[in-house]
């Protein structure tokens, strides 16, 4: 094979700290997107440029390994009966509408404020969205694990449910029927983040639930097809540009696909509020980091004087505040299916 | 961390696709700067990365499967909804 020369402003040189950090925050990306079908992986674009990727290229390699670990997660759950396949394709084709209109508002944004105007837009609709989503979710779970953790509709979905709007859709692994005019909304507000804040799936995950009227575990199952549908055709528009680094995608690959079927296989043995509280906590947790992050942007847009020191401290603060997000998800996700095991086992014994 | 069915564990199937798996990874990382360098071309060279991305999902996702399964993690017996190997086929029936 003829050896090519590297552009060297594009991919980084790897060293043995990059790739072992790539292939632990894959792993554990991986864990917590195979329990809550996604929201592993927004550490990564940050952490690769933390390492010195820019930009462009860490959100294509970051998406390149997303669609293949989605993938492998929603094979391991549709093999236990947890993925519905309708749902999730007519999830993904709104979603990619939902994207477009996504990017539209963006370049608006960027035409209109600059750069800095468009990363607070985006910090901006990270805090609203988590806090005001997670916030729900977070309470919701408390409810439910109250109960003793068995879900119920919610009453928004029982009454969507019953409105005759054709064309009328029945979704058989979910056990409902639904008309399309209450899904295509869900879909298009999950695009739509997924182009401003790259994790859709805060939005798909408890729309599916709180909307369309699925269960946690039917709806975090699902959004790992449409994970890997959008992230199919993103990869592809990235790829076309030339801005996959694929050894970095192989590396986090090696990782996640460890962990995305650890983490299918927790699904089976916790009760599905703990799929709520996991995602939940995450989402609140990223919120306060991108809420650390807004004053950069404040200042860049000459609305707020902080010093440069302090700005660089509230940076590393909102990096490790998503580092703690996945660490605490998955440390949740991994003591669940420790308890849930001993007592299965515990059950099996006394049989 | 989940319990072990008992079954007969897939070790040689952990084997087989643990090797595949590292194989490609050596011949990747043995090349890597080139398929990189390759890969950023665009165009065409745009089915590089996915296609590669696909092979190494099928050998490192069946290594990592089995390897779990090995380890004795596997799905809750208790709760796991599987699905049906076979669809059960309509039996004709006749009203008389």
């Amino acid at each position: 094979m003829e050896t090519l020369l590297l552009d060297s402003s594009k991919f980084i040189e790897l060293n043995f700290q990059a790739v072992g950090f790539l292939f632990i925050v894959g792993f554990i990306g991986g864990l917590v997107s195979g329990f809550i079908g996604s929201g592993g992986a927004f550490v990564l674009t940050p952490g690769m440029m933390s390492l010195g990727v820019p930009g462009t290229v860490a959100v294509a390699s970051n998406m390149c390994h997303k669609f293949p670990k989605a993938l492998v997660g929603a094979i391991k759950r549709f093999r236990y009966g947890q993925v519905d396949i309708k749902l999730g394709l007519i999830m993904a084709a709104s979603a990619g509408v939902g994207v477009q209109l996504g990017i539209m508002i963006q370049q608006a944004v960027l035409g209109r404020w600059g750069q800095a105007g468009s990363n607070l837009y985006v910090s901006l609709s990270f805090v609203a969205v988590l806090v005001i989503v997670g916030g729900y979710v977070m309470m919701d779970a408390v409810k439910c694990s109250r109960c003793g953790g068995e879900e119920k509709t919610s009453n928004l979905a029982k009454r969507l449910q019953k409105i005759e709007l054709w064309p009328m859709i029945t979704f058989k692994v979910s056990g409902l029927r639904i008309s399309l005019w209450f899904t295509v909304p869900v879909g298009l507000a999950t695009g739509l983040l997924a182009a401003t804040i790259a994790v859709g799936g805060f939005i798909g995950v408890p729309g599916m639930i709180y909307v369309i009227g699925a269960s946690s575990l039917v709806a975090s199952a699902s959004e790992l097809v449409v994970a890997f549908a959008m992230g199919l055709g993103g990869s592809v528009n990235w790829a076309l540009h030339g801005m996959v680094d694929i050894r970095l995608v192989l590396i986090i690959l090696a990782g996640s696909l460890l962990g995305v079927q650890l983490g299918a296989i927790g699904t089976t043995y916790v009760r599905e509020n703990m799929i709520k509280a996991v995602m939940a906590t995450i989402m609140l947790i990223v919120a306060v980091s991108r809420a650390i992050a807004v004053p950069q942007y404040l200042v860049q847009l000459g609305l707020m004087d902080v010093s440069e020191g302090s700005l660089g401290i509230m940076s590393n603060v909102s990096f490790a505040f998503m580092c703690l997000a996945l660490l605490v998800g998955s440390v949740i996700i991994l003591g669940a299916m420790w308890k849930a095991r001993r007592a299965e086992a515990a059950a099996y014994a006394k049989a | 961390m989940a319990q072990s069915s008992g079954g007969k564990k897939p070790i040689l199937k952990t084997i087989v696709f643990g090797l595949f798996s590292v194989a490609l990874y050596a011949a990747a990382f043995s090349y890597g700067d080139t398929l990189t360098a390759l890969f950023s071309r665009g165009s065409f060279w745009a089915a590089g990365p996915i296609a590669t991305v696909f092979a190494f999902s099928y050998a490192h996702g069946a290594f990592a499967s089995n390897l779990w399964t090995c380890l004795g993690i596997e799905a809750s017996r208790a709760r796991a909804t599987k699905r049906p190997e076979v669809r059960p086929q309509p039996r004709a029936t006749l009203n008389a």
